[in-house]
């Protein structure tokens, strides 16, 4: 079996060198569409341990490794293709490194241009003949439906559809330029011909598969019917087709198109964009190369236009475009951040169920509030209260302010304990500190026997807000959860004078909008006020005592910092590298710029 | 850049190092020379067939060596070259050059040398230089083996890929370099320690302003910046896109017999950001506005391109238009656009509401037109 007849038998698998993922996502993008399984295995590249991608409309973290050595041995036998977006310096290196690790893998493509001559003769000296190396410089190897290795034919996924790279075809189509690649791979589609292999060699003086050994890949290849081929003035390439059809190699029908006729124009010669694109000899020249090549059969056109049209003389390709949506690929949009969820927000346990207490094991939360008291918790009830406080609000998602800025600073390389200072110091008015200045109102109504209407009339007079009221989810008849689960402890009191006075608050409050309702925060700040003063005894005074220590902020401080713990531990483990806000989601203001 | 010329004052340092007695200066340079050496003067700004157009002054008396810088410098040259004359017979002369090639690097020599080298293909051997193969290569050519292994160290650890001695004297154990010419591996440039650095590179004509601005912003970016401008009053000026499709493009016009009235050539890929195409796209308006011609046109144009963003590059293109809008409006310029790929859609119809705001539109055409035909549309307004 030829190469070319393995990879569309099996399927593929391909290590990336390097960090470019418009065109990872491409590959992933074609596999996705083709109905294989990912073929993109792991990243090699620095300072990450792993980075997401969408497959079809659902995000993934591919894994990312320092070194070829460190991919797990569990995916070697998997490993046919190397990727290769390093920069021309390291290009040789990094090449020489992949086959050093995987010495049965295919072939790569290197996509740098600039790439130092003897690297690339160095690599010719050592893979030539042996493996298939697309480039230095081009955009790869593309066999439609089994494998996209590079940017070849598109990184858009409605150019994976337009372009037709999910259907069998029977035209080679084979050149030195990347973008002509891409031309070629649209015309011969829209010559309604489909591909049988793209391969673009590369605009760099020494590919390291030469068009000697592409055309034999073509001339092999079973699927191939005829070749679409396009070369540029400067070098001898396409002597090689010449002799190839001389000596009756090639014996499948060319139709080519040799640019660089406008070098005519100019009284000495130009360097054109590709490295190789320099007249050094008479024989060099894009005329002398087109004459050469009909003088074997080649329809070598003298305009493009002629050779579009030539396109048509090619054979038929049979098969039929699968039909496949793309809409919900081009509507993505990639999260921010990557997390899980550390509890689940969604089922709160039940703490009381029927008037009395659900057992629990744990004492953490009961002795670490007994600490901070400066004397242990005595009835039963306020143990299971600071229990179920405790196991409530350990995290609420990876959206608060308090997460995110944790995650953000694990992400930034900065230890554990940095990055959970960072998020604790988020902890304030607007985000998780108001439990405090809620005891602190609702004690105050309760003191002053004030009744809900008026309280609610002289606290919003003054123009402050009333906390431990509102949400920016919750609203009446969506009641949140959370408060539904530990309202269930004043079944166990005898007066809950805090939380009734709270309710009575949030009846004044609903009565204008429905979403100021009594959230967690007023909840856990009414009840700790009622079981304190009822099951431990604490009177007014001390009560206030313990509001102007912040004792109420610590009991979302205590549970929360394990939440922030958790999700910098998971970032260090999926490292995703520094984080940086996309343009997308960043809205800086013009007039703030100038 | 690929290969690039080194002048012939730092080859011959790199290659002969402190033995080299040459002195590389410019007209300003206050060097004097002893009164009874034979010397030769040399422009050295890479240039071929300098003999021919009166660039050597051989056997030149160090007196007359200032009035003949002046002379070349008034013809635009400012950079130059003096040696000892080393007295030979033409029949002495040799030629040699090394050339980096797929499977290593091929030497050719000749006995005969001289400047007519080409006309005599017939005369030069072949070889590949290792090693291992210079007793074997200097037994066949008699060239000295010691000469042969400075060479070949010098070309690998240079990242040299073409170097050629022509004429090359050899008495015994003694060689002369009597003209050298070296291309470098500009890609190598990083690798190369101890050697030769920017400072070496020579440019064979002054390099046009926006040409020499384009290569600075080329340094500082991934992307693929180039510009050559050819004619400088020419009515076609081009904006173009991938290193094969830009010079389908200008083939399609020089078919069209419009070659000498080609303004620029140039392309712009492998991704460059809106603020680098915006500059890119200054560059060559700049160009096409300073043109005498009479009428003229500009075409943007491109292959489907695999990777570089459409709608990034062309808002670019018109950051940069509509800074020239009125002035290319005055002069009758009208856009002719062909480009495909990555947010095609999205790129083209912003251009063609631009262009046509702008009072600029000649047409706009996507992937499923061929690339040549905004090409005929230009030409056909001239």
């Amino acid at each position: 079996m030829t190469i070319l007849e393995s990879i569309r038998a099996e399927q593929q698998g391909i290590v990336v060198s390097g960090n470019h993922p418009k065109i990872v996502q491409s590959i992933l993008d074609f596999d996705y569409l083709s109905g294989n399984e990912q073929s993109i295995l792991a990243l090699v590249t620095s300072g990450r341990k792993s980075q997401k991608f969408f497959w079809g409309t659902k995000e993934i973290l591919l894994p990312c490794y320092k070194n070829f050595a460190d991919i797990p041995t569990a995916l070697h036998g998997r490993v046919q293709f190397l990727l290769n977006v390093q920069s021309g310096r390291r290009a040789a290196e990094s090449t020489t490194a992949f086959f050093s690790v995987f010495p049965d893998a295919f072939g790569a493509h290197i996509f740098a241009e600039n790439v130092p001559e003897a690297h690339a003769t160095d690599l010719i000296a050592s893979y030539g003949g042996s493996k298939i190396i697309a480039g230095p410089s081009g955009v790869g190897l593309l066999v439609p439906g089994a494998l996209k290795l590079g940017a070849i034919g598109g990184v858009d996924a409605s150019q994976i559809v337009s372009n037709t790279l999910l259907t069998k075809g029977s035209v080679a189509v084979v050149s030195t330029s990347g973008g002509m690649t891409g031309e070629l791979i649209h015309a011969v589609s829209k010559a309604g011909k489909r591909l049988s292999f793209a391969f673009c060699i590369g605009g760099d003086r020494f590919p390291v598969s030469s068009l000697t050994e592409v055309l034999s890949l073509a001339e092999e290849d079973p699927d191939t019917k005829g070749i679409a081929y396009f070369g540029e003035l400067g070098g001898v390439d396409e002597y090689e087709i010449v002799e190839l059809i001389r000596s009756k190699k090639l014996t499948k029908p060319v139709v080519a198109y040799i640019a660089g006729i406008i070098d005519e124009s100019f009284d000495t010669h130009v360097q054109f964009g590709h490295a190789k694109a320099l007249v050094s000899h008479k024989d060099e020249s894009a005329r002398a190369k087109r004459e050469a090549l009909r003088s074997v059969g080649v329809m070598a056109a003298d305009s493009f236009p002629e050779f579009l049209e030539a396109l048509e003389s090619l054979p038929e390709s049979a098969g039929d475009d699968p039909v496949v949506d793309i809409s919900p690929l081009l509507a993505r949009r990639a999260s921010i951040l990557s997390t899980r969820e550390v509890l689940n927000v969604h089922e709160v346990p039940q703490f009381v169920e029927n008037g009395k207490i659900v057992p629990t094991e744990t004492s953490f939360m009961s002795s670490a509030v007994g600490g901070m008291l400066g004397k242990e918790l005595t009835s039963p009830i306020s143990k299971a209260f600071f229990e179920a406080v405790g196991k409530l609000l350990i995290d609420h998602g990876g959206h608060v302010s308090g997460a995110v800025t944790s995650m953000i600073t694990a992400r930034a390389g900065k230890d554990l304990v940095s990055s959970l200072s960072a998020g604790l110091l988020t902890i304030g008015p607007r985000f998780g500190g108001a439990i405090n200045d809620a005891a602190r109102l609702w004690m105050r109504g309760v003191a002053q026997n004030a009744s809900a209407v008026s309280f609610v009339e002289e606290t919003t007079k003054e123009g402050n807000l009333i906390l431990g009221i509102g949400h920016k989810k919750y609203r009446v008849g969506m009641p949140d959860p959370r408060v539904a689960s530990i309202e269930a402890f004043t079944n166990l009191l005898e007066h809950s004078k805090y939380f009734s006075f709270a309710r009575s608050v949030e009846a004044v409050t609903t009565g204008k909008n429905g979403s100021l309702i009594l959230n967690v925060d007023g909840a856990i700040a009414a009840l700790t006020l009622d079981i304190l003063s009822e099951c431990e005894g604490y009177s007014q005074k001390e009560l206030e005592i313990l509001a102007d220590a912040e004792f109420f902020n610590a009991l979302f401080v205590l549970p929360r910092s394990a939440g922030f713990m958790a999700h910098i531990i998971e970032q260090k483990r999926n490292d995703e590298g520094l984080f940086r806000l996309p343009d997308s989601l960043l809205f800086t203001r013009p007039d703030e710029l100038s | 850049m690929a290969r690039v010329k080194i002048t012939e004052y730092s080859a011959k340092r790199l290659l002969l190092g402190d033995t080299y007695s040459g002195v590389a200066l410019s007209s300003t340079s206050r060097i004097s020379f002893p009164k009874d050496a034979p010397l030769v003067v040399k422009v050295d700004q890479g240039i071929k067939k300098r003999m021919k157009q009166g660039l050597v002054a051989v056997d030149i008396a160090p007196q007359k060596i200032a009035g003949q810088l002046k002379e070349w410098e008034k013809r635009g040259f400012s950079s130059f070259l003096v040696e000892e004359l080393v007295p030979h017979e033409q029949s002495e002369e040799q030629y040699l050059s090394l050339e980096r090639v797929r499977t290593g690097i091929r030497l050719l020599h000749a006995r005969v040398g001289g400047i007519d080298i080409e006309e005599h293909p017939e005369s030069l051997t072949q070889s590949m230089l290792t090693a291992d193969s210079i007793p074997a290569i200097s037994n066949d050519t008699g060239l000295p083996e010691t000469f042969l292994q400075r060479l070949l160290a010098v070309f690998v650890q240079q990242h040299f890929s073409f170097l050629e001695i022509n004429p090359l004297v050899v008495r015994e154990d003694t060689v002369y370099l009597l003209d050298a010419a070296v291309l470098v591996d500009s890609a190598a440039q990083f690798f190369v320690r101890d050697g030769w650095t920017d400072a070496d590179i020579t440019e064979a004509s002054a390099a046009h302003a926006a040409e020499a601005t384009i290569s600075e912003l080329q340094k500082t970016t991934p992307a693929s910046l180039k510009l050559k401008v050819l004619n400088p009053n020419g009515s076609i000026f081009f904006l173009l896109s991938g290193g094969g499709g830009s010079i389908v493009a200008a083939d399609e016009a020089a078919l069209k017999g419009m070659g000498s009235e080609i303004g620029n050539y140039g392309e712009y890929s492998g991704g460059p950001t809106r603020e680098e195409t915006y500059l890119y796209a200054k560059e060559v308006l700049a160009l096409l506005l300073a043109s005498k011609a009479k009428k003229k046109t500009l075409v943007i144009a491109g292959g489907v391109a695999n990777f570089t963003d459409v709608k990034t590059t062309f808002a670019g293109i018109e950051d940069a238009l509509s800074e020239t809008a009125e002035s290319l409006r005055r002069d009758g310029v009208r856009v002719f656009v062909r480009r495909g790929g990555p947010n095609e859609k999205e790129g083209l119809s912003h251009m063609k509401e631009f262009l046509t705001k702008e009072g600029l539109l000649g047409v706009v055409y996507g992937s499923s037109t061929a690339i040549t035909e905004a090409v005929d549309d230009a030409v056909a307004t001239l």
